[in-house]
């Protein structure tokens, strides 16, 4: 079994602050700078690449762990929110991500206090298998808001 | 207290108890109380633990369940894999650690004390004992399995 694995992403300046980016797995996109960094609205930008990558990779290591500790997830909506930090010397760092997520699980039979405790287990799993969460160096907060549905 | 060989390898920090014997695979066998009541305290070492990853759910066959040595007698669900685990000794189970119900997670919080998997009343403890590993040759054996996993990379 191979233990690396590569990706890829190709881009291409389209002019002024545009960019194409065509992404390995196939989706293709133009994308630009923030309004924030004298780029523009309702476009793809890296910045919300990167929260993204975190909040997506995160949510699917989350799905993968719900299978693992057997739990009945209902449903997940996570808002993640990256703080960037603009040094004395003008470089820029994340340096926190903020994940906020809202899971709703069945209790089915067993006591809503040991499912809790199960999906906690199964977030800090999350966190620590999420290959891009693993990557970065900014702090990550998980700040869980769960709901045990015991009906 | 027991105490530990310790080795190092790629970033990781394995520890091997001092006080016990070991299969092959990784489950360690150690005396309860004294040789004389015949029961041995089994579980998984800190190496095993490590490489599998978080453990989910832990399946031990109940008490009272008979076993010739390297019968499955249980199994660990972990985030990445699904170990079964093989019987170190003949023997018959007499205790399942109770507290793998709720919190199978000190298995990786503590392989060599409370992470515990069971107590066996050993059967056949002499020849048994001879196809178990020492302390040093475990450690040995653990390190070359680790070093071996590593060269994949």
């Amino acid at each position: 079994m191979s233990r690396t694995a590569t990706y890829h992403t190709t881009v291409r300046w389209t002019g002024e602050h545009w960019g194409h980016l065509a992404m390995g797995n196939g989706p293709e996109m133009p994308f630009a700078p923030p309004p924030d960094a004298q780029g523009h609205a309702n476009v793809f930008t890296p910045e919300d690449a990167f929260v993204a990558a975190a909040n997506t990779c995160v949510m699917l290591m989350f799905i993968w762990a719900t299978e693992r500790f057997k739990l009945k997830l209902l449903s997940y909506e996570c808002r993640t929110e990256g703080t960037k930090l603009i040094k004395l010397d003008r470089t820029e760092i994340f340096t926190r991500l903020q994940f906020r997520p809202v899971i709703r699980v069945a209790a089915g039979d067993e006591s809503p206090a040991v499912v809790e405790a199960r999906v906690r287990r199964a977030l800090a799993s999350a966190q620590k298998y999420s290959l891009v969460a693993n990557s970065v160096k900014s702090e990550i907060v998980v700040e869980p808001e769960i709901v045990v549905d015991v009906r | 207290m027991a105490e530990y060989l310790e080795t190092t390898v790629d970033k990781f920090i394995f520890r091997v108890a001092t006080d016990r014997l070991y299969n092959a695979e990784g489950v360690w066998v150690l005396w309860v109380e004294s040789h004389e009541n015949g029961r041995v305290r089994v579980g998984l070492t800190d190496y095993v633990q490590q490489h599998n990853g978080d453990v989910t759910f832990a399946h031990i066959k109940p008490a009272g369940t008979s076993l010739a040595a390297g019968e499955e007698f249980g199994e660990i669900e972990t985030i990445k894999a699904t170990v079964s685990l093989h019987a170190p000794v003949a023997g018959e189970i007499v205790e399942v650690n109770a507290a793998l119900d709720l919190s199978p997670e000190i298995i990786n919080q503590e392989p060599y004390e409370k992470g515990w998997l069971a107590v066996i009343r050993a059967t056949n403890w002499e020849a048994d004992r001879a196809q178990l590993l020492d302390p040093q040759g475990y450690f040995s054996l653990m390190r070359s399995q680790a070093e071996e996993e590593l060269k994949q990379l």
